[in-house]
Parts: C-alpha cells; structure tokens; sequence
C-alpha cells in the first residue's frame, strides 16, 4: 500500500484527510476550509518520516474494510489498531491535536525511546495561520482571541456551537 | 466626479418625478452590492499568508462598497423612499454587465489573478461621457445581470458609473427645485450615522438636504475615481482604480505621483497563489449530495438572511448594523471553507460561494 500513496500526492493527502476526520469528529469539508491540510500533513511527514505517517493511513485503510464483517464498530477498530499501538498512537493523537490547536507536540519520551529521536519534534506552532484556524475555536463557538474579530458586542450572544453527528 | 453636477445643456434630466429617484436609487444600490461578491471573491481565494498587499487592498475597497451600499441607503431613505435588498434579481445571476464607455463588460466572480484584476480596474475607471448625447448607450437587448441601466429601460445603459451618479444628482436637483426642502421628507431617525457604521472605509454621511445628500454622492464617485480628475479623493484617499492599478504595476502610490506613475515601495505580487476556484459558480455545478453543495446553499441562505437584516437596519432600525458586522465574519467563514475545498469529481476546480440568494430554496428541493 505505501507505494501506490506514495505516488499519488492527492490521494495520500485524502487518505489524511479521511483519518483526521475521524480522529476530530470533523467533516473533510471541515478540515480542508481550515486551508491547513496540506501544512499539516507535511508536518507529521517531516517529524515522524512518511513511512509512520503511511503506515498509520495503511492501518485506517484496513480498519475501514473490516468493520463491515467485523462486530466491532470503526471506533473501536480505531482504538485498538492504532490508538493502543506503541508506535501510531501517539502520532494518531498529535495528529488530532494539530487539527484542534494548530500545534505540533513533542513526542513523548517513550516513543522517542523506543522508536528513535526524531529532527525538529519539539513543541511548536506549526504556521501563523494553524492558530487561528484551529477547530477548537469552532467546537466552542468562539474565536481566537487575537485573531479572527467577531465584531463589536458580539460576545453579548451566545456562541454557536456546530453539531456533531 | 469631476463635471457640474447642474443641469448642462437643454436636455431634460432623466429623473423628473419622484418615482423616477427612487429606481434610479433602488438600482444603485444594486450597483453599489453588485461589486461586492466579486470583490469578495477574489480576496478570499488569496491562499492564506500570501499576499498581504494584494489582501489589504481588496479589503479596504470592499469595506468602501459597503459604505456607499449605505450611502445610497441613507440618499433613498432621505428622500422617503424604501431600501430593500430582498427584492427578487437585486443580487445579479454573474457574470454581470457594467458599463465602460462605448462597451460594457463582465464582471465574474473569480479567483485572484491579473485578469481579474484588470476586470475591477474596468469596474472603477474614470469615465466621462465626450458629449451629452452619448451619456446613454444603446446596448442592444435587455440582458440579465446589466447594471446601471436606465430603470425601466434595461437596453439603455450609461457610459459609466460616474454618468449614472451624474444623472441622479441631476435628478436631485431638478426636484429640488420643484419642490424645496419637502424633497427630503425622510424620516431622519431612518438614516445611518457614524454611531452604527464605524471603520467603514471613510465617514458614513447622514443625509438631510440638498448638500449632505451631493456630499454623499461625490464621496462615492471619488472613492471610485479620484477627484478632480486626481488620483486622490478630497480626503487624501487613493481611489480605488489607483489602488488596483498599484497591484497590477508592482508599486504603491506616493503623494504628488501623478496617475499611472506610482513611484513608492514595490509590491510583490504572487499572482499563482490563490486558490484555482470555479468561476461564476452555480450550484447546478456541484453534486447534488456533495458537502460543497450543501455548504454553498448554507452560504446562499445566510447571504439572504444577510440581506434582510441590511433591510432591516435600512428601513428603521440602524442599531442593526452591528449585529450585521458580526454576520458578516460568519459570512466570511463560510466563503473561505468552501473556497478552500474541491469539487468533487473536477480535478483541481475549487468551490466558490455561488450567491443565488433568489434560487436557494430551489437548490434544496433539486
């Protein structure tokens, strides 16, 4: 499965896109308005390498042809393939995290341990446009403070909060 | 604006009842938003980070639409007529026609580009008819989406934006001198003042008589076009034709450059660095279950409740404008997402807000 990803840039990038929507519980129409899906996903091949990043979207791939004779739900695939596994999970939830606050944490020291030090993986924003398109602001129905000015007195209403399916 | 706004020559003016003013300001108002989803168009397809000269420019041009859109509201409502921007065809089907001397052209709502650009640099130019006779043009068959047509007579179009203005302002003083100051019977508690119209782009102008409403008049031409045949308005402002054309030239305007010379800093321009949407998008050209789909019909819906807030705060009830600022960061939001996203199944087309405010409950059912 890595060699046909890899040659298809659009289709890996989809392929992120449809993980990412899983892992937020946002849309893809969602997560490509925010402009950031490319940036991100650039940045997970850059710290962990593309071969973890391929192998993680290898693992959502498998976990979304198996749930249709499985008795298990894709959450639960999820959570067992590749959130419990030493090496995905914690990419799984950086990934997720990306997406919510536009920042890219340091790896946790077991995972650097066990699977090697990796250039750049430290804590840090990933560009000047990843903070205020964060979906954390859309989750609670606020904006960046900073950024993204709602107009004068807006706050006087209550926020309006998307609905998750 | 740079000619008398007085009766030349022997002709009537167009605008002789009060009738007549109120659709020639019904249809500048529609002139005055027709500029604003292609304005908004191209600002927002600029990828974001890039751009920021190019960013800035349309935005401040965009704001100073919507306050002549107010401008034009307070004229109307001063004169006792109705603003309303719910009224069916008010939001023109793009590509719209409007008028550029012996020919009118089309404005589309498009990406950021050159073209683009050189389409709003049509848009803004100043024109002045050479003679009177040649103020109206012919422009052969009424067609969708032609704007500043003679009301009523959508085959006959002015030879620019500022001959247009001319006529009402011609019209303005023909009543006036009919009728005195009872011309401007409005209700003054209907017009919009600098308490609920702040940051817009220059002072909103509340309009009571003969010389607040010319005032407000020459604010929108020169913002256009430049005063007295300069490239600056009376306040000090670029107008927007040099304001564009420092996009298309690579250079910023400095004080005493004369017109088509900026000699300040350079500009970089990224001109590949918008996103490649659909242009004048339509929802037939999205899939009927897509998300985009769904998105733009959202859009079609807010910009319509939008609309009807504007009428709203226009007819009466100004304190509503600052409601419609934060509507129009919702608004934004929504252009952006969609503007960001493919259409499926066209390979490398974007979406686009497609503003059909008159055809969205259609959209629904389809």
């Amino acid at each position: 499965m890595t060699g046909p990803r890899q040659l298809d840039g659009s289709r890996r990038l989809e392929d992120f896109l449809a993980f990412s929507a899983e892992a937020t519980a946002f849309t893809v129409f969602e997560l490509r308005g925010t402009g950031q899906s490319q940036a991100y996903l650039n940045t997970c091949d850059g710290i962990v390498g593309t071969e973890v990043t391929d192998c993680l979207l290898d693992r959502y791939d498998a976990a979304r042809s198996a749930v249709v004779a499985s008795e298990s739900t894709l959450p639960e695939l999820l959570r067992r393939d590749i959130l419990s596994d030493p090496q995905l999970g914690p990419v799984a939830r950086n990934i997720a995290k990306m997406w919510f606050v536009g920042v890219w944490y340091e790896l946790p020291r077991a995972w650097t341990e066990a699977f090697g030090a990796r250039e750049g993986n430290a804590t840090f924003v990933v560009s000047t446009q990843s903070y205020t398109e964060g979906l954390l602001w859309p989750a609670i129905g606020a904006n960046p403070p900073g950024a993204k000015a709602p107009g004068f007195g807006s706050w006087a209403h209550p926020p309006r909060i998307p609905v998750f399916p | 604006m740079t000619t008398s706004h007085h009766l030349n020559g022997d002709s009537m003016p167009a605008i002789t009842t009060l009738d007549e003013l109120y659709a020639y300001l019904d249809s500048a108002m529609q002139l005055e938003h027709a500029t604003i989803p292609p304005y908004l168009t191209a600002l927002y397809s600029i990828r974001p980070g890039t751009n920021s000269d190019a960013y800035h420019v349309l935005r401040v041009t965009v704001v100073e639409e919507m306050l002549h859109l107010t401008l034009v509201a307070n004229l109307l409502n001063a004169v006792g007529g109705t603003p309303d921007l719910t009224v069916a065809g008010f939001v023109p089907d793009y590509p719209a026609y409007l008028p550029d001397g012996e020919r009118d052209f089309q404005v589309s709502c498009a990406r950021f580009s050159r073209e683009s650009l050189g389409t709003f640099l049509e848009i803004e130019r100043p024109r002045q008819a050479p003679d009177e006779q040649s103020r109206l043009i012919d422009r052969g068959p009424a067609r969708r989406g032609r704007l500043g047509s003679a009301p009523g007579n959508n085959q006959l179009q002015y030879y620019s934006i500022g001959e247009f203005y001319q006529e009402i302002s011609r019209g303005l003083h023909y009543l006036h001198d009919l009728l005195g100051d009872a011309l401007f019977c409005g209700d003054p508690t209907r017009q919009v003042g600098s308490e609920y119209f702040y940051s817009g782009g220059g002072a909103i102008v509340p309009v009571s008589d003969l010389r607040s409403a010319e005032a407000a008049i020459d604010l929108i031409c020169e913002q256009g076009e430049g005063f007295g045949g300069g490239i600056f308005d009376s306040e000090g402002e670029l107008a927007h034709y040099y304001r564009f054309q420092q996009l298309v030239l690579g250079r910023y305007y400095q004080e005493r450059d004369s017109r088509d010379h900026p000699s300040g800093p350079h500009i970089e321009v990224d001109w590949d660095a918008a996103y490649p949407i659909k242009q004048n998008a339509h929802l037939a050209d999205y899939p009927a279950d897509s998300e985009v789909a769904a998105a733009a019909i959202a859009f079609n819906t807010s910009y319509a409740g939008f609309l009807d807030l504007l009428t709203r705060a226009y007819g009466g009830r100004p304190e509503l404008l600052l409601d419609a600022v934060t509507e129009m960061f919702r608004l934004r939001d929504q252009m952006t997402r969609l503007i960001h996203n493919p259409i499926p199944g066209l390979d490398g087309v974007n979406a686009a807000p497609t503003f059909e405010v008159s055809v969205h409950l259609a959209g629904v059912a389809s």
